[in-house]
Order: C-alpha cells, then sequence, then structure tokens
C-alpha cells in the first residue's frame, strides 16, 4: 500500500508539471492536474490499466514501443484506478489482484472488443404517463464492419410485477386430464385466471425486452433521459470488478474500480444472474 | 473547409507509407487524423468563447453559429448535465449555441484548460470510426445590476467520426480522411 503511495505521489507529480498544450487560444487556463490524473474517459481507463499511454496521457504507446504494457506503468497506474476516498477495497485484495494482472507467466490485460464486460444504464422513460426508471444492461458485439453496443437485458419494474408466479396450493393448473376434454378447459387459463403465467412451465423465464420492445412499438414507452452508468468487468480471471464515474473535488476522480471481488467456483454465474435480474 | 482539406492532405501524402486500399489506420496515420480533429475541437473552442462573449454583435454571433454548425455531423446534439442532477438534458448543437448566446449576464468569460484526452478510434458497424476527444471549459458570467457572480466549469467527451473520402485533383482521385464532430456530453464538474 505504502508502494502505491508513492508511486501515486510520483504520478500526481510528474503530471502536475506537465506543460499545458491546450486549446491553442490566449489565456488557456493551466491545469493544476487534477484534470490530467483524472481517468477521464473509459478509453483511458482500458489504457492505464493495460499500461499503453504516457502517465500524461498524451502518448499513447503501440506494441513495440518500449513502455507498452510496461509492469512498472502498470503497477502505477492501477494502484490509482480505485476510488480510494469511498470504497471499502482493503489494500491486500487489491495487491492480490495486481499480483494477478502483472503475473510474469500469465499477464492480464482488458481488451476493449471482448466480450466479458458489461455496461449498466439507468434511464428514465415515460411509460402510460408515468415517469419509471428503466435500467438496460449492454454489451459490444461485432457487426458489419465494425462494433456496435447492444441491449441484451431490460429491467423495469412495472413488468418485473406482471409475472408473480403463484406457487404451491395457491398455484392454478390445467390438470393431467385436460387433454381428454379437448382442453376446453383453457378458458380458465385466459379467462378466469389473473395469473396466466400460473400455467406457463417451472423453467419459463419472461422475456422482458421483448416486451420492452413491443411496448415501444405501441407507443407506451417514451424515452425521457439518461440517468447514469457503470460498467461490470469479467474479463481478468478468477476477478470481477465494478467501475464508476466519481466526479468530486481532487485527484482521485472519474472511472475508478469501485468494488473488486475474488470469485470462487460459481461465483461468476449467481453475479451475472443478479447483474442480469437484479434479485 | 477546403483549408481543413488542404491541411490534411499534406498530412496524408506525407504519411503514405500505408496503402491506400489497406482501411486499418496505422498509429502514425492516427496521429495525423488526432491532429486534424483537434483543431475542429480548437475551433469549436473559439466559437464557443465568441457566441458567449456579450462584446459579440448579434449578426456576428449569427455567422459563427453557422460556422460552428458546419463542424458538426447532420442532427448532433449536446447532452447537459449538473451537479445537482445527473439527468441529461438534450439540446441540438443550434440550439445549444442560441441558448449560450442568450444567457441573460452582462459579462460572459469562456475559457479552456491546457488539457485535453484524445481516445483510440474504434470501427463502427457502417466502416465509419468514431472516437472521443475530452476537454475541459471554464465559465464565468457577471450580472452587473444584481452583482451576480456565476462560474462552473465542464468537462466536454466530443464525438468524432472518421471517414475516408476521396476527391479529384487535377483528374487524378485522391483519398483522404475526413473527420467531423457528432454528440456532445458536458458535464459540470466539481472542480
Amino acid at each position: 500500500m505504502r508502494e502505491s503511495i508513492l508511486i501515486f505521489a510520483f504520478f500526481i507529480t510528474t503530471i502536475s508539471s506537465v506543460s499545458g498544450q491546450g486549446l491553442g487560444s490566449p489565456g488557456t487556463l493551466q491545469d493544476d492536474g487534477r484534470f490530467a490524473a483524472s481517468t477521464k474517459q473509459m478509453n483511458q481507463f482500458f489504457r492505464r490499466f493495460n499500461g499503453e499511454e504516457s502517465i500524461d496521457g498524451t502518448s499513447r504507446f503501440y506494441p513495440g514501443d518500449s513502455l507498452y504494457q510496461n509492469e512498472n506503468l502498470r503497477k502505477g497506474f492501477v494502484s490509482i484506478l480505485f476510488d480510494n476516498q469511498t470504497s471499502s477495497i482493503s489494500s491486500s485484495l487489491k495487491s492480490e489482484f495486481l499480483s494477478t494482472l502483472l503475473s510474469p507467466n500469465y499477464p492480464q490485460y482488458l481488451v476493449f472488443q471482448k466480450p466479458g464486460w458489461l455496461a449498466e444504464v439507468d434511464a428514465v422513460f415515460l411509460y402510460k404517463g408515468k415517469r419509471e426508471n428503466v435500467t438496460f444492461i449492454m454489451k459490444i458485439q461485432p457487426e458489419g464492419l465494425g462494433y456496435e453496443w447492444v441491449i441484451d437485458q431490460v429491467i423495469f419494474a412495472p413488468f418485473k410485477n406482471l409475472f408473480n408466479k403463484p406457487t404451491g396450493a395457491s398455484k392454478d393448473f390445467l390438470h393431467p386430464l385436460s387433454h381428454e376434454l379437448g382442453f376446453m378447459n383453457m378458458r380458465r387459463a385466459f379467462q378466469d385466471s389473473e395469473s396466466p403465467e400460473s400455467f406457463t412451465p417451472t423453467t419459463y423465464n419472461p422475456d422482458y425486452l421483448a416486451i420492452f420492445l413491443y411496448e415501444m412499438k405501441q407507443n407506451n414507452l417514451k424515452f425521457e433521459t439518461v440517468l447514469g452508468l457503470k460498467f461490470h468487468f469479467f474479463q481478468i480471471g478468477g476477478w470481477y470488478f465494478e467501475v464508476n464515474q466519481f466526479n468530486r473535488p481532487g485527484y482521485n476522480t472519474g472511472w475508478l474500480i469501485s468494488n473488486l471481488m475474488r470469485l470462487g467456483p460459481g461465483d461468476k454465474e449467481t453475479l451475472m444472474r443478479y447483474i442480469y435480474d437484479q434479485d | 473547409m477546403k483549408n481543413y482539406i488542404v491541411f490534411f492532405l499534406v498530412i496524408f501524402l506525407a504519411t503514405t507509407s500505408v496503402a491506400f486500399s489497406q482501411d486499418n489506420i496505422s498509429p502514425k496515420r492516427k496521429q495525423a487524423i488526432d491532429s486534424l480533429a483537434l483543431e475542429k475541437v480548437k475551433d469549436l473552442s473559439k466559437y464557443i468563447s465568441i457566441i458567449g462573449n456579450k462584446e459579440t454583435q448579434f449578426s456576428e454571433a449569427n455567422r459563427v453559429m453557422d460556422r460552428a454548425e458546419e463542424l458538426f455531423a447532420t442532427g448532433a446534439e449536446m447532452g447537459v448535465s449538473s451537479i445537482n442532477t445527473n439527468e441529461i438534458a438534450y439540446y441540438k448543437v443550434r440550439r445549444y449555441f442560441e441558448r449560450l448566446m442568450a444567457l441573460n449576464y452582462d459579462k460572459v468569460n469562456i475559457t479552456w484548460y491546457d488539457i485535453q484526452y484524445v481516445s483510440d478510434l474504434e470501427r463502427q458497424p457502417d466502416g465509419r470510426y468514431v472516437g472521443v476527444i475530452t476537454v475541459y471549459q471554464r465559465f464565468e458570467g457577471t450580472s452587473i445590476e444584481t452583482g451576480m457572480n456565476y462560474k462552473d466549469t465542464t468537462k466536454k467527451d466530443i464525438t468524432i467520426y472518421v471517414e475516408k473520402k476521396q476527391t479529384q485533383i487535377a483528374g487524378r482521385t485522391i483519398e483522404f480522411w475526413d473527420v467531423m464532430l457528432g454528440d456532445v456530453r458536458v458535464t459540470e464538474t466539481s472542480a
């Protein structure tokens, strides 16, 4: 930890003294190092995490450059990529994580185009005249000549409440000899029951995204605004971390790791279920 | 606009070590594209300062708004949020400039920080490349009558679209990379 503080101090001293490259107009304000220190874009988060840019962020390193993915550079960068003010990630966990990343035999990096990272977008929609929060889980996919972000799941409370499938004795059912009656008792499922989902298989999961798209096409949902964004990363083997944006005074700002977990067997699946279902 | 093309053609022809047919952007070419994109962002920042300046004549401000609008791809929007609310308010680029011009201060001073960050370029499905340039702006507005002095610092994340285009020069087809600005995310910072 002490080492990372020293690296951080070095980092800040260095970027504070970087001469301005400014927007060129007279009267350009000099950054005191805070904006330089801030992880301003997710792109910068990736580059810093991988050790692929200079300390001041003005030079991008490419394969073949002497400092490209340099271990010491990465060590310094990763130590400042944690939210050190509000998140309670222990120093020992951070060190363990750093050791995994910098393993001499199998160093690990983040790759923008590869699966294993998700965006969680909080938005506001008008639904039947009422403002409602909607959460989208987004992922990057190859498409055409490049890549695109696509909606992988939508989490929308009004839909969730629609499908409260009863269990046990209170659950309606079509008795096992219904076929002998030509399913005439279907009337029970589609006319009398308030929970038609009772008549679906145990494995049935509603496709909320399909319903959401249908409601949009019916003009029942109208986009209002975006409220927030965070990212979930599973690209580093055996680890999960969350990245949030911190807009506050000081040097520890921008896109930073706010949550770090070591993953045991089955943990990834549990976390994915949590992210996708918000259970 | 012509100046940009000439400027970039010079850089482009100086870096023709990469074959024309190759669509991948080499680091050297990326640097050239970054320079062109930053020139456009500098122009935008200059235009914003002029439009916001209370001493700028109405007709002049309108002329500058026209120039500023030309930097942007069709339909580009500004998404603005403040410290108090994370909600993004959307404005068409022209509307954003008009609001800036109409701000009710006697004196407005817009300055820019000496820092910018240029992202990598990623290819989108239609083959164009997209990137983001981040800059920081300081705004100061003073009202003489009320003595009110408002200050804020905003982070501007500016989308850039990079596209390979063709032009005819002396009967020869020359390919060049053009840069257009796109949506801009404006976030008030705590600085």
